[in-house]
């Protein structure tokens, strides 16, 4: 009888996480507010006024009222269920996702190496839904999107593993995210701890490559193989792939958050659910904004040895430096 | 519902199909993007690069024959409901290569044209007056695809 | 390397740069090309505008009791070259600044300037004419002593007879 009722418990906790808080709700409405923020502060970097802030709910209201259309020719199950499969994806990643000092995401299920895999979802529901509209650019997009997603997964590799070995110490590697943000709370937050920096600026070459923004749009280059893998999406599924970019800012932008600086204020939750949120806005700003309307598109070589090159030796001096350190 | 609908026109995609323009509208229409003075997206619109996902369908050009069926097949592949706006003289009447051995001719002889913009090219204000006017069409086609329950509009 | 940081910290500084525009009226230079007008009371009828004009959007058809003529430019096939203002012989044409012409489908052919240009008839023969505008005649009559207010209301002919009737007075009451 115990164990049916603990058990409900934690089915009614990790729905609530699921659903309402910190995934579901709460991550959508927040990452839909960062692209609205995002897109007005790009407009005013650029000189102009930008769309209201609501803009990205506007067009999510509007694609989920327009017809949808499937190519004859496109592999109809596939085809309808790709950006489902992102969606959950990250879905279950937001619920997953700690917010320090408010709660604990679903506790003993997510750690980094869960994160690992489930962040690549989205660019894997992309692949899918490339190769399967059965255009020639969306098959473009796909080639592109995997090629994009090794070069940007070695650096995000590294990274975890630095910060596992880090505060797992002599012995073995601590992939738990909640007990990352204990030893940060002892210790300091990695932000401030010279070994761990490049580490910090690795992860800040990975964002914009993993939140698709210029210069690492390549997969969904409007301009050269328009708009890629969501070529041939329209309607309410396009709003799917919409909303799942906007949680998929939210999941990286808290990960970041988590493992570099999770450092709170105070105890009170909701001044920590700002402070969290304000933290996500400004790595957002200084990786993506600042950089997204300033530059232009790399090419997808250009893309990939840049990758190889600066982001990866960033990662692997932490991870060489966190070795030599025990 | 019509809460809805309003706040759905708030946010028309715009795309542009060239039908044989010599490009000056398509400058005038990238300016209207791109250069801060005109800024269209505070409008709430965007440029999309895939058909699918426009509202508003912006021609250019005198419609040649050798871009026709194209042209058709391109506007075909576009969801209902959509509006088509015909920029610059020559999809409107042909302007100055009316009559031309390579005309198809105006370009409301195949497509259910709605708004027109004339100019020569058209000023980039002229263009985003045209496309407030092409806001309120698809406002009002929205509501009356609502009454009717119809979701695609056959070819005329 | 970092010199985007400084364009992108002065562009915030000096805010955004867009025009008012659907709210407030767009800024217009008084010499834009806008649309073509033409002032009927200098209109002569003499077709070299239709004959310059480049996108064949001027026609000119005699009216039915051929008592004057319809003059007919239709914006939506007007290229704004502004060719017909430049040999518009009596400078009846001109390009003003108003661009207001987005329209939708169903006034795609009343967005024309349309007159319907009266003959008057000749004072000497009464034949229809287009009186000539009286800059035009000062111009040609320039350092002659005729009076023209007396000869534009004339046809060509009779205003040929006229002139030669008056300098040959003049010429006879000259003293020698």
């Amino acid at each position: 009888m115990q164990d049916t009722y603990s058990y409900l418990a934690f089915l009614g906790i990790a729905l609530f996480n699921l659903l309402v808080f910190p995934g579901g709700l709460f991550a959508l409405s927040l990452g839909v507010l960062f692209k609205g923020l995002d897109r007005k502060i790009e407009a005013r970097l650029q000189r102009r006024v930008g769309p209201p802030i609501i803009q990205p709910v506007i067009d999510i209201v509007k694609l989920s009222g327009k017809e949808a259309m499937v190519p004859e020719t496109a592999q109809r199950p596939l085809f309808q269920s790709a950006p489902l499969l992102g969606f959950i994806g990250m879905a279950v990643c937001a619920a997953l996702l700690p917010i320090p000092g408010v709660s604990h995401g679903l506790p003993y299920m997510g750690d980094m190496l869960v994160y690992f895999y489930l962040i690549q979802l989205p660019a894997v529901a992309l692949m899918i839904a490339g190769s399967s509209s059965s255009s020639p650019f969306g098959t473009l997009g796909f080639s592109r999107e995997m090629t994009l997603m090794f070069a940007y997964e070695i650096p995000l590799l590294m990274v975890i593993l630095a910060v596992a070995m880090k505060v797992g110490g002599d012995h073995f590697a601590e992939f738990s995210l909640m007990n990352i943000i204990t030893y940060q709370e002892e210790n300091g937050q990695f932000i401030t701890n010279w070994v761990m920096l490049p580490a910090f600026f690795a992860y800040l070459f990975f964002l914009p490559g993993t939140m698709g923004v210029p210069p690492f749009d390549i997969p969904e280059a409007e301009t050269e193989i328009v708009e890629g893998p969501l070529l041939e999406y329209s309607g309410a599924s396009l709003a799917l792939f919409q909303l799942t970019s906007a949680l998929k800012n939210i999941v990286v932008l808290g990960f970041g958050v988590v493992i570099f600086f999770p450092m709170t204020l105070g105890d009170n939750i909701f001044v920590n659910i700002l402070w969290f949120a304000f933290k996500c806005f400004v790595l957002m700003l200084v990786s993506c904004t600042f950089v997204k309307s300033a530059t232009g598109r790399f090419r997808i070589e250009q893309a990939f040895g840049f990758y190889l090159k600066i982001p990866a030796l960033l990662a692997a001096i932490s991870l060489i430096l966190v070795w030599f350190e025990y | 519902m019509s809460f809805l609908n309003n706040l759905a026109t708030k946010s028309p995609w715009l795309f542009r199909i060239n039908a044989g323009s010599c490009n000056g509208c398509d400058v005038e229409l990238a300016t209207t993007a791109f250069i801060p003075r005109f800024d269209v997206e505070r409008l709430g619109c965007k440029y999309c690069g895939s058909p699918r996902h426009a509202d508003i369908v912006l021609i250019t050009g005198p419609l040649t024959i050798k871009i026709k069926d194209q042209v058709l097949k391109v506007w075909n592949e576009i969801p209902e409901p959509k509006v088509t706006v015909a920029v610059g003289i020559c999809p409107i009447s042909g302007g100055v290569f009316r009559q031309g051995h390579s005309i198809e001719g105006p370009l409301d002889k195949y497509l259910p044209v709605d708004v027109n913009i004339p100019g020569c090219p058209p000023r980039p204000q002229a263009i985003m007056e045209g496309i407030l006017i092409a806001k309120e069409i698809w406002l009002k086609r929205i509501e009356e695809a609502e009454r009717k329950g119809v979701r695609r509009v056959e070819l005329p | 390397m970092f010199k985007f940081l400084k364009v992108l910290v002065r562009n915030i500084l000096q805010g955004p740069a867009t025009e008012a525009f659907p709210l407030k009226p767009a800024p217009t230079p008084d010499r834009f090309r806008g649309r073509v007008t033409i002032n009927p009371d200098l209109c002569v009828g003499c077709g070299i505008c239709r004959h310059v004009c480049t996108a064949g959007a001027i026609n000119i058809t005699p009216s039915d009791d051929k008592k004057g003529y319809h003059y007919t430019v239709w914006y939506n096939s007007c290229c704004l070259c502004s060719s017909c203002r430049y040999y518009c012989p009596t400078n009846a044409i001109s390009i003003v600044n108003d661009w207001h012409t987005s329209h939708v489908q169903g006034d795609k052919f009343k967005m024309a300037e349309h007159h319907y240009i009266p003959y008057v008839a000749c004072e000497g023969c009464g034949a229809p004419i287009r009186v000539l505008p009286a800059h035009i005649a000062a111009k040609i009559y320039v350092n002659s002593p005729i009076d023209v207010s007396k000869i534009i209301r004339l046809c060509p002919s009779c205003r040929q007879i006229a002139t030669a009737e008056r300098q040959g007075e003049l010429h006879e009451s000259k003293p020698e």
